[in-house]
C-alpha cells in the first residue's frame, strides 16, 4: 500500500485527523500555561515578555505556522470525512434515537469544531493580527521595548459580550475534546482495559474540564476585576 | 432392488479402499466441468468451497440474502468427532457404534462408519479456518459430553457451534468467490431439476428480486437444501426452510428415503398462542442439570414453586432410573407428550412440562460454599452462588427463555414441550451420495443416509461437513470422470425450455387462483394434520384419516389460495405458496410411509407396536429396510426397499431403564 | 393491546417510498415483533392489499436476516436483541411504533423493509477468510491458543452480519462488522500469515462500498444484538496502521 493509498482510505484520513487533533491538544496545554501570566499582578510584564518571545523566536514562529497548517489539515480532512459520512445515508431516518445510543457531543464534532473555528478566527483577528500587523502601545522592560498586548487583552475583556463569546468557545472546546481525545486514541488503536481509565480521565478532566475552565477563567476574571 | 454401492471388504477398509480406486479427473478437465450446488448451509458451503478448491467451476444458489444465513447457523450444541483428545476411550468404532445404535438400527453401516472416520478431519479443517472452538486454559480444545454419550467427544463454541462452523465454511466459500471459482446466486430459489437423457444437467431457478426464471447448466447438480421439518408448520426450522428442491428432484425421479423419520426435540419453548410462527429450541445440554417434572395431581393450577416436593412427579427419573433426565430425544419427547395427554400438563395451554433448576442451583451453590471453605453459609448465599454458576454455564439460554416468555427461569421452573427439530428422512442416496437420478446428489440433512430413525445430538453438523468437505470431493469425481467429453448443454436445449415452461405454468396457476385464503392458512392446516396424526405418536386409523384430509387440503389449496402482487417482483407470498404446495404433497407421502412402517423405531412411534410398559418396539424381521419411494404421479408413490445388513452392530432392543 | 404502526412502504429500489399507518388490535404481549407483522400481513392479504415485505428467517436471533429500525432504534428498544426476539411486552396499549428499513447508501432498499446487504459479503470476499484448502489442515491441537485470545476471537466471531451497526451509526459506517472479522482472524495464530493483506483489502472494500467512516460515537456497540465490542474497531485500526506502515506491496 503506497502512502497516497494509505492516506486516502477512511482510516488513513482519520489517522491524520486524530494526529493533528492530538497535536492541537498539546498546543492548548502550552497556550494555557502561557496565558496564565495574564493574571499575574505585575502590570503585564510577564505576559508581554512571553508574548514577545512567542512572537519573535524563529523556532516558535515556525511552529506557529505549522500550527496553522495543522489546523487546516485537521479541518479539510474532517470536512471531507463529514461529507462522505453524510453521503453514506442519502435518505434520513424519520425517527432518531437521540442520546439513547450515543452522547450528543460525540455526534456533534463537526458543529463543535465549526464553533471553535469561528472562535479561533475571531481570537486571531483580535490579538494575533493586532500584535503582528496592528498598532499597540509600547511597554518597556529592562530597557527593552515590547508591544503591550496585555493592555489590549484587558481592554477587550471589559466587554461582556466578548467574555461571553470566549466562554461559549471554551464550552465548544470542552465537548470537542472530551470526545476528540478519546476518539483519537481509539483511532490509533489505543483501547485497552488497563489504560482506558486513564485515557478517559485525561479526556474528560484535563481536556474537558481543566483546560477549558482555565481558558474561560481568564476573560471572566479580567472582566470581574475591571467592573 | 436398490443398490447402495457399498464397497466390498472389511468395514474399516471400505472408504480407504474406495478412495484409492476411485476415478480421478485431471486438473485441466476439472476447469471445464461445471457443478451446480443448491443451498449454502454446512453441506452446501463446504461442498462448494471444496470442489472449487479442486478446480471445478461451481455455481452456488441460496434463497437467503446471504450464503451465511442458511439454517445450519442455528445449531447450538456442538459437533461430534472421534478425536479421543480426552483419553476416555473414544474411537472411530465407538462413534460408529453409538450412531448406529442411536439411530435404532435403521441407518446404513457403511455410510456411518465413513462418517465416523472423517469426523476427526472436520475438526482439523475447521480449526485451520479460524473456527473459535472452546478451549481449556492450556490452549487445547475443550470437549463435552452431549446427548447422553459416555465419552466426551463434542466440540463446541459456546451455544453457537453451528454459527461458527457455518461461518468457517462460508468464509471458505467467499474465498472461492473472490478467486472466481464460484459464482454465487443469493436470493435465488431452485424450482426444478433439468434432466437430459436421464441425467441431471441443470436447474431452473427464480431470481427472487426480479421474479425472472433462469436456466443454469451443470455437469452435476448437488442438492444441499436441508430438512423438511416445516411440513409441521411449527418447528425449530427457519421460516424459509423448505422441501421444494428435494421434492422437485423427487418428482424428476429421485427416490425419497424414509420420509416419516422426523426428530422431535424434547426441550423447546412451548406455544404461546395462535400467533406462534415458529418454535425455539433450548439446547439439550439443559437436561444435564435440570430436572423434568409435572404435578402428581391432574389440572393442578398452583404455581410451580407452591407445589411441594412430594406432589411432584419426576416422570423421567421414575420411568428410566438408569438414564433419568438424559434419555435420548425421542424417549424424552414421547414421555412429555404422554403426561400432557394424560392431563398433567402445566402452563395456560397445559401442553408443557417443567424443567427445574432449583436443585441444581442449590447443588452448585453448596459446591461453591465448600470451595470457599464456608461450612455454615446461609441458604441465601448458597442460592446466590448457585445462580451465578448456572448463569455462567447456561446464561445465554436462560436469557433467551426470559426474553421469549417474560418469566425468570432462575426463580421459577422453565416450561418446555417437544417440537419438530430435524428430519432423518430425505432423498435416497447411495454410498457416493448420488440419488437415483445420475448426476444428482444430495448432501447433509437433505439426504436420508446416516442417522437412521433417530439422530444423536451433535451429529447433524458432523454429517453436513463430512459430506461437503470429505465425501463429495471424491465421489463426484467418480461420476464426472466420465463426463469430460460432455460439452456444456446450450440453455435453449428442449429439456431446459420444457422444464422452464412447466415451472412457469405452475407460477401462472398459483397467481391465477386468486382465492380466499392466505398461504399461511393452508400451511397451518397442514401442520395441524401432520402434528396430530403423524407427529410424536402415530396409528393406522389416524394416518389413514390424515391422508384423506391432506388430499382434500391439496384440492382446496389449488382452488382457494390467495397470492397478492405479481410474479415479476419480490413476492415472498408467492415463494411461500410454492413451498407449501410441495409440503402438502410431501405430507401425504410421510403419512403413507408412516402407515407402511408398522413398527416403532427411533423417532417413529406406532402405537400398535409397543411393549407392555409403553416403550417402542422394533420389528426387525419385517422392517429392517430403508423405504425409498418413487414418484409415480399425483398421490401415487411406489415403495422400493433397500435391505439393511448389520455386519458389526447387531440390532438389540434399546433399553434406558 | 391496540397499536398504531407507521411502516415504510416502498415498492422497489427506484420507488421513492412513504410511510403508511395501520391500526392493529388484539396484540398479545406474548407475540414477537415479527409475529405482529405476520398478523398484519394476514389481514392485508385478506383485504386484497400488498403485505409488508421484510427479511426474516431463523426467528431465534442468529441468522441475522431480520432488520427493522423501530422508533429510532436498530432492532428496537431491547439491548442485545434482534427484531425477531423482541416481544410485544416491550410496548403498551395505544403506542405508536414507527418502523423503517436500515438506511444506508450501501444497503439499498429492495422493497418496504427489505434491504440489500450483499456489500457485507463482498467485504468478506476481500479477505475475511483464512486461505486453507480442504485437507491441508494440521491436527486441531497442534497449535495451542491462549484461552483469553480464543475467547476474544469467539466474541468477535459472534457477529451475525445483520447490519444493525451500519443502521445505528450516524455515518452508516461498517467498521464494527469489518473489525469483528479482522479481529477474529488476527487473534488466532492461523490468521496471522494473511493479516496485513486482510486488513488493507477489507478496509479498501468497505470504503468502496460507500459506507461512512467511524467517528467513535459507540452507537454500533450499543445496538449490536451480539454485543460486539468497540475494542474490535481499535484492533482493526492497529492492524490497518501496522499493515499500512510496513507493507511493501
Amino acid at each position: 500500500m503506497k502512502w497516497s493509498q494509505f492516506f486516502n482510505t477512511s482510516i488513513g484520513k482519520k489517522l491524520l485527523v486524530g494526529a493533528t487533533g492530538l497535536f492541537l491538544c498539546s498546543f492548548v496545554i502550552v497556550h494555557l500555561a502561557g496565558n496564565f501570566s495574564l493574571l499575574k499582578e505585575d502590570g503585564g510584564e510577564a505576559f508581554n515578555l512571553y508574548a514577545a518571545f512567542m512572537g519573535h523566536n524563529p523556532l516558535i514562529q515556525f511552529i506557529a505556522w505549522g500550527l496553522k497548517v495543522v489546523i487546516v489539515i485537521h479541518l479539510v480532512l474532517a470536512l471531507q470525512l463529514t461529507f462522505r459520512n453524510r453521503a453514506a445515508r442519502p435518505v434520513k431516518y424519520a425517527v432518531r434515537p437521540g442520546n439513547q445510543t450515543s452522547s450528543w457531543y460525540s455526534r456533534q464534532m463537526a458543529i463543535m469544531g465549526s464553533v471553535l473555528l469561528i472562535f479561533i478566527v475571531i481570537h486571531l483577528a483580535q490579538f494575533w493580527w493586532r500584535m503582528h500587523y496592528g498598532e499597540m502601545n509600547v511597554a518597556m522592560y529592562d530597557g527593552k521595548e515590547t508591544g503591550n498586548l496585555y493592555e489590549v487583552v484587558w481592554f477587550a475583556f471589559k466587554e461582556s459580550w466578548i467574555v461571553a463569546l470566549y466562554v461559549i468557545g471554551m464550552i465548544a472546546l470542552s465537548f470537542h475534546l472530551i470526545h476528540g481525545f478519546k476518539s483519537a486514541c481509539q483511532t490509533f488503536g489505543l483501547n485497552h482495559k488497563k489504560y482506558n481509565g486513564i485515557i478517559n480521565f485525561i479526556g474528560v478532566w484535563l481536556f474537558g474540564v481543566l483546560i477549558p475552565i482555565g481558558f474561560a477563567a481568564i476573560p471572566v476574571v479580567i472582566f470581574i476585576k475591571q467592573i | 432392488m436398490l443398490n447402495a454401492k457399498i464397497p466390498a471388504g472389511p468395514m474399516e477398509a471400505k472408504w480407504a479402499d474406495y478412495k484409492s480406486h476411485v476415478k480421478l479427473v485431471n486438473p485441466a478437465n476439472k476447469r471445464k466441468l461445471e457443478v451446480i450446488i443448491v443451498g449454502t448451509g454446512l453441506a452446501g458451503a463446504s461442498a462448494a468451497a471444496a470442489l472449487a478448491e479442486l478446480g471445478y467451476k461451481v455455481k452456488a444458489f441460496c434463497f437467503q440474502d446471504s450464503a451465511r444465513r442458511a439454517h445450519s447457523i442455528a445449531a447450538q450444541g456442538g459437533i461430534n468427532a472421534a478425536k479421543n483428545y480426552q483419553n476416555d476411550g473414544d474411537s472411530v468404532f465407538r462413534l460408529f457404534y453409538d450412531t448406529v445404535k442411536g439411530g435404532d438400527y435403521r441407518a446404513r453401516e457403511g455410510n456411518v462408519y465413513r462418517l465416523a472416520e472423517v469426523s476427526a478431519s472436520i475438526i482439523d479443517q475447521c480449526v485451520a479456518q479460524g473456527v473459535p472452538f472452546a478451549r481449556e486454559y492450556g490452549g487445547l480444545l475443550s470437549n463435552r459430553s452431549f446427548g447422553g454419550t459416555q465419552v466426551q467427544r463434542t466440540f463446541y463454541a459456546a451455544g453457537q457451534t453451528g454459527q461458527q462452523l457455518l461461518l468457517g465454511a462460508y468464509s471458505a466459500l467467499q474465498r472461492q468467490v473472490a478467486l472466481g471459482n464460484v459464482k454465487l446466486y443469493s436470493r435465488h430459489e431452485m424450482l426444478d431439476v433439468v434432466t437430459v437423457d436421464g441425467k441431471a444437467r441443470g436447474i431452473i431457478a427464480r431470481d427472487l428480486i426480479s421474479g425472472k426464471l433462469e436456466r443454469h447448466f451443470g455437469h452435476a447438480v448437488l442438492l444441499c437444501t436441508g430438512g423438511y421439518g416445516n411440513v409441521f408448520y411449527l418447528s425449530t426450522n427457519a421460516m424459509g426452510s423448505n422441501v421444494t428442491a428435494a421434492w422437485k428432484a423427487h418428482k424428476r425421479g429421485a427416490y425419497f428415503g424414509n420420509p416419516c423419520f422426523t426428530q422431535i426435540h424434547p426441550t423447546c419453548i412451548p406455544v404461546s398462542g395462535d400467533h406462534q410462527s415458529k418454535l425455539t429450541l433450548m439446547s439439550e445440554s439443559l437436561r444435564n442439570d435440570g430436572r423434568i417434572w409435572v404435578p402428581k395431581k391432574k389440572d393442578d393450577n398452583r404455581k410451580a414453586v407452591d407445589i411441594p416436593e412430594e406432589e411432584r412427579d419426576y416422570y423421567l427419573e421414575r420411568r428410566y432410573p438408569a438414564f433419568g433426565n438424559l434419555v435420548p430425544r425421542d424417549v424424552a419427547s414421547r414421555a412429555a407428550k404422554e403426561r400432557c395427554d394424560a392431563g398433567y400438563g402445566v402452563g395456560t395451554s397445559k401442553m408443557a412440562v417443567y424443567l427445574d433448576y432449583a436443585e441444581a442451583i442449590v447443588r452448585y451453590g453448596q459446591i461453591e460454599a465448600s470451595k470457599k471453605g464456608l461450612d455454615h453459609a446461609s441458604e441465601e448465599e448458597i442460592i446466590k452462588w448457585g445462580k451465578a454458576v448456572v448463569a455462567e454455564k447456561y446464561g445465554n439460554l436462560f436469557d433467551m427463555y426470559a426474553k421469549i416468555t417474560g418469566e425468570n427461569p432462575y426463580e421459577m421452573p422453565m416450561r418446555i414441550y417437544p417440537a419438530v427439530h430435524y428430519t432423518m428422512g430425505g432423498l435416497w442416496v447411495d454410498y457416493e451420495l448420488m440419488t437415483t437420478v445420475p448426476g444428482l446428489y444430495a448432501l447433509g440433512e437433505a439426504n436420508f443416509s446416516d442417522h437412521g430413525a433417530n439422530r444423536l445430538g451433535a451429529s447433524a453438523l458432523m454429517q453436513g461437513l463430512a459430506d461437503g468437505y470429505f465425501v463429495i470431493p471424491y465421489t463426484v469425481g467418480n461420476y464426472l470422470a466420465d463426463e469430460i467429453h460432455t460439452k456444456p448443454i446450450p440453455l435453449d436445449h428442449p429439456a431446459f425450455v420444457e422444464t422452464e415452461k412447466a415451472v412457469q405454468a405452475q407460477l401462472d396457476t398459483l397467481m391465477n387462483i386468486k382465492g380466499e385464503h392466505s398461504v399461511d392458512h393452508f400451511h397451518k392446516a397442514l401442520g395441524k394434520i401432520m402434528w396430530d396424526k403423524c407427529g410424536m405418536a402415530r396409528n393406522e386409523a389416524g394416518l389413514k384419516e390424515a391422508i384423506v384430509e391432506i388430499q382434500a387440503l391439496k384440492a382446496e389449496f389449488w382452488k382457494n389460495v390467495r397470492i397478492p402482487g405479481s410474479q415479476d417482483e419480490f413476492n415472498p407470498e408467492l415463494e411461500k405458496a410454492g413451498r407449501v404446495a410441495d409440503f402438502i404433497e410431501l405430507g401425504e407421502l410421510m403419512c403413507m410411509d408412516a402407515l407402511q412402517r408398522r413398527e416403532s423405531c427411533g423417532g417413529h412411534f406406532r402405537e400398535e407396536s409397543q411393549e407392555d410398559g409403553g416403550e417402542a418396539l422394533r420389528d426387525d424381521a419385517n422392517f429392517q429396510f430403508v423405504a425409498a419411494w418413487e414418484y409415480k404421479g399425483p398421490s401415487s408413490f411406489e415403495l422400493h426397499k433397500e435391505h439393511l445388513d448389520f455386519e458389526i452392530v447387531k440390532p438389540t432392543q434399546r433399553n434406558y431403564k | 393491546m391496540k397499536l398504531t404502526l407507521k411502516i415504510w412502504r416502498q415498492q422497489n429500489t427506484k420507488d421513492k417510498g412513504k410511510f403508511e399507518s395501520y391500526q392493529v388490535s388484539d396484540v398479545s404481549k406474548d407475540m414477537s415483533f415479527l409475529e405482529l407483522f405476520d398478523v398484519l400481513n394476514e389481514r392485508l392479504i385478506n383485504e386484497g392489499k400488498d403485505p409488508v415485505a421484510f427479511d426474516h428467517d431463523c426467528r431465534e436471533g442468529i441468522c441475522g436476516a431480520c432488520s427493522m429500525y423501530i422508533n429510532g432504534r436498530a432492532h428496537g428498544p431491547w439491548d442485545e436483541t434482534t427484531t425477531c426476539q423482541l416481544h410485544m411486552r416491550a410496548y403498551n396499549d395505544g403506542d405508536t411504533i414507527v418502523v423503517e428499513p436500515w438506511r444506508a447508501k450501501a444497503f439499498p432498499v429492495i422493497k418496504d423493509l427489505t434491504v440489500d446487504r450483499s456489500a457485507f459479503d463482498r467485504i468478506i470476499q476481500a479477505g475475511g477468510y483464512i486461505s486453507v484448502n480442504t485437507g491441508n489442515a494440521v491436527d486441531a491441537n497442534a497449535i495451542p491458543i491462549d484461552k483469553f485470545d480464543a475467547d476474544n476471537a469467539f466474541a468477535a466471531a459472534a457477529c451475525i452480519g445483520c447490519g444493525a451497526c451500519v443502521a445505528a451509526c450516524k455515518n452508516s459506517s461498517a467498521m464494527l462488522f469489518t473489525s469483528a472479522k479482522v479481529s477474529q482472524l488476527a487473534l488466532l495464530p492461523q490468521g496471522h500469515p494473511e493479516r496485513k493483506q486482510r486488513a488493507m483489502d477489507m478496509v479498501a472494500q468497505m470504503d468502496k462500498e460507500g459506507f461512512g467512516s467511524c467517528t467513535n460515537t459507540g452507537a454500533c456497540e450499543a445496538e449490536c444484538p451480539k454485543g460486539i465490542s468497540l475494542t474490535n474497531i481499535a484492533r482493526l485500526n492497529r492492524e490497518f496502521i501496522g499493515a499500512g506502515l510496513t507493507s511493501e506491496g
